[in-house]
């Protein structure tokens, strides 16, 4: 009867180390993906491509900016949104400006709107 | 076509990738009909005939070219991206920091969704690997309660009955990419949902232990996974619920799922599974509940955040949202996966097997109906009943093609309430969610 739980609980140990050794591999594989390098030329050419890398990809990377069309209106709103909810600096003035102007110009909506221009924004 | 508008620079195909709006205008002129040398452009760019050309609708774009997954990327390039990670499927892949990836709808093929095929999604950073006994993970219960907790997972599993139960989880922004115009965040098509077999207590139980107080009315919940700036200040994602759902028999505290301690991708080795409302409530690597005496006020809860309009918006419009209500159970929703979107098949081929799931958050799935002449005829399905409450169901049936070309499957789901699946995303909102429109799967016969 010993001998069985002594089995039972050395058994038990051994999935248990597999186990965590499975937790650290999956940690290990999500972190590489994670950490993955990017170089700026991940986004189009532009005035401003430079400052948007270097300011954009502290907290997360480009896929996040490059799957947005938005219009200028909705990136400008996006900054402060960054900054009140999740701490990124403050974005002011020329410097505000340029990296807005390049998101507007290289990530704005995808599509003419439908049938023309829409009645109730324009 | 090309003639009468004096422009040849570009094929149908290129006119639709890089300006669907206008190629619909000219493969369907003015009346809305599809014929003559716009039908053969249309059909050529397409790969095949188009049997039921004559009920394709104006204004909306042929599904090949239509599909979320294959519509986003990068630009300039129009390929999805595939998610490379040991023991998973290849999934797509939203964005690396933080780490989302999700299912495409023919690898929902499983009753049971396995680890393999799990979609991630990711608020902040993935935490450290627990190399310690997983039983000593701690979690908090505390706020508005007479005796606040303090449990191990061993203590959880050994104090409250254990129960297992089949669990939709759907993440609240699924089917965002249908929402016209784009809205912000992941371009989910329908992938963003599960149906794994988690294993835990439920939260009402431990609830119970810790006593509420009468001034109990909302939950707020907290984990380990670091907020992507790295900030030890500010949790990642922070959300809550009332406390009805909160008390709910299928709201869990999880530490299995599908019989195996929960993945570290998934959330190990404790996560809240709270079916049927938008994912964000499963919190992962859970630390805390605050039993709160208000609405909760975490990150990820308030503004537009998970929360949609009551009266309707001017899509594309600006909202800070204050008048918008928290989004509670799940639209119905249905998705397709015994064929993949853009399978080709023999020529010849007049029949087809169709299986696949739905769901209702809340409430059950009455019907799916199935189309391919673009929605004028439907076709009943049958639908399994869930395997438990919040469970979703699985639906089988079969449709006739009258010969080769080109087709689209259209599918559709009814809740409980009677309520279907629209023909276009409605109620546009800023964050994009509770987009559930019919979906289409392009197929080529022949
Ligand atoms: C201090 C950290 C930080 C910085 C710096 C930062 N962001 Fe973010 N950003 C976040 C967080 C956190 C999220 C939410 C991620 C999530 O929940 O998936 C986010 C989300 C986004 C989103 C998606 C919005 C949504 O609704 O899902 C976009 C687009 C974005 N950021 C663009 C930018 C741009 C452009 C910049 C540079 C001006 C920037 N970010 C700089 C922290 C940051």
């Amino acid at each position: 009867m010993r001998a069985m739980i002594l089995v039972a609980a050395i058994a038990a140990l051994g999935i248990g180390v597999a186990l965590a050794q499975d937790r650290q591999d999956q940690a290990d594989a999500a972190r590489a993906i994670e950490g993955a390098a990017e170089e700026e030329t991940v986004l189009p050419d532009g005035e401003g491509r430079s400052e948007t890398f270097a300011y954009c990809t502290v907290c997360h990377n480009t896929a996040l900016i490059r799957r947005n069309r938005l219009s200028r209106d909705q990136w400008d709103g996006l900054m402060d949104w960054m900054s009140e909810k999740h701490g990124m600096n403050p974005l002011e003035g020329e410097f505000r400006d340029t990296i807005v102007n390049y998101l507007a110009t290289h990530f704005g909506p995808a599509q003419a709107p439908a049938r023309g221009r829409n009645p109730f924004l324009n | 076509m090309a003639a009468r508008h004096g422009r040849t620079e570009r094929s149908i195909q290129e006119l639709y990738r890089d300006d669907p709006e206008r190629a619909d205008a000219l493969a369907f002129g003015r009346r809305g009909a599809l014929k003559g040398t716009a039908l053969a452009a249309m059909g050529a760019a397409l790969g095949g005939a188009i049997p039921f050309a004559h009920s394709m609708p104006e204004g909306t774009l042929p599904a090949l070219f239509a599909r979320p997954a294959a519509a986003q990327g990068t630009a300039g390039s129009g390929a999805p991206q595939v998610l490379r990670m040991e023991g998973k499927a290849p999934l797509i892949l939203q964005g690396e920091r933080p780490l989302v990836a999700e299912t495409p709808e023919h690898l929902l093929d499983e009753p049971v969704t396995s680890y393999a095929n799990h979609f991630i999604r990711n608020n902040g950073g993935v935490p450290e690997a627990l190399s310690g006994d997983p039983r000593t993970w701690k979690i908090r219960i505390d706020g508005e309660v007479n005796t606040p907790l303090e449990l191990t997972l061993g203590e959880l599993e050994a104090r409250f009955p254990v129960v297992t139960r089949q669990l939709q989880m759907e993440c609240g922004g699924n089917g965002r990419a249908f929402f016209a115009p784009q809205t912000r965040g992941n371009q989910w098509g329908n992938g963003a949902i599960s149906n794994a077999e988690w294993t835990g207590v439920r939260l009402r139980d431990v609830l119970q232990a810790a006593g509420l107080k009468p001034s109990a009315v909302f939950t707020g919940h907290y984990g380990a996974d670091p907020h992507l700036s790295g900030a030890a200040d500010r949790p990642a994602i922070a959300r809550g619920m009332r406390l009805a759902k909160a008390m709910d028999e299928d709201t869990l505290i999880a530490f299995r799922m599908n019989g195996q301690p929960i993945p570290h991708i998934h959330g190990a080795p404790v996560r809240l599974i709270t079916p049927g409302w938008p994912g964000s409530l499963s919190q992962k690597w859970l630390t805390r509940i605050w039993i709160r005496d208000r609405v909760h006020d975490g990150a990820g809860m308030g503004g537009t955040s998970y929360r949609i309009p009551v009266r309707p918006i001017v899509p594309g419009s600006n909202s800070n949202g204050a008048d918008f209500a928290e989004m509670e159970s799940m639209p119905v929703r249905s998705i397709l996966s015994s064929h993949a979107h853009g399978t080709r098949l023999p020529a010849g081929t007049r029949s087809l097997d169709l299986r696949g799931a739905a769901w209702a958050g809340d409430l059950t799935v009455r019907a799916v109906d199935v189309s391919v002449d673009f929605g004028a005829t439907w076709t009943t399905m049958q639908v399994a009943a869930p395997a438990n409450r919040h469970a979703w169901q699985r639906w089988t049936g079969r449709v006739t093609l009258p010969s080769d070309g080109y087709y689209e499957i259209w599918y559709r789901a009814t809740d409980s309430d009677g309520r279907m699946q629209p023909h276009a995303a409605a109620n546009w909102n800023p964050q994009g969610y509770g987009a559930n429109p019919i979906s289409r799967a392009a197929i080529l016969v022949g």
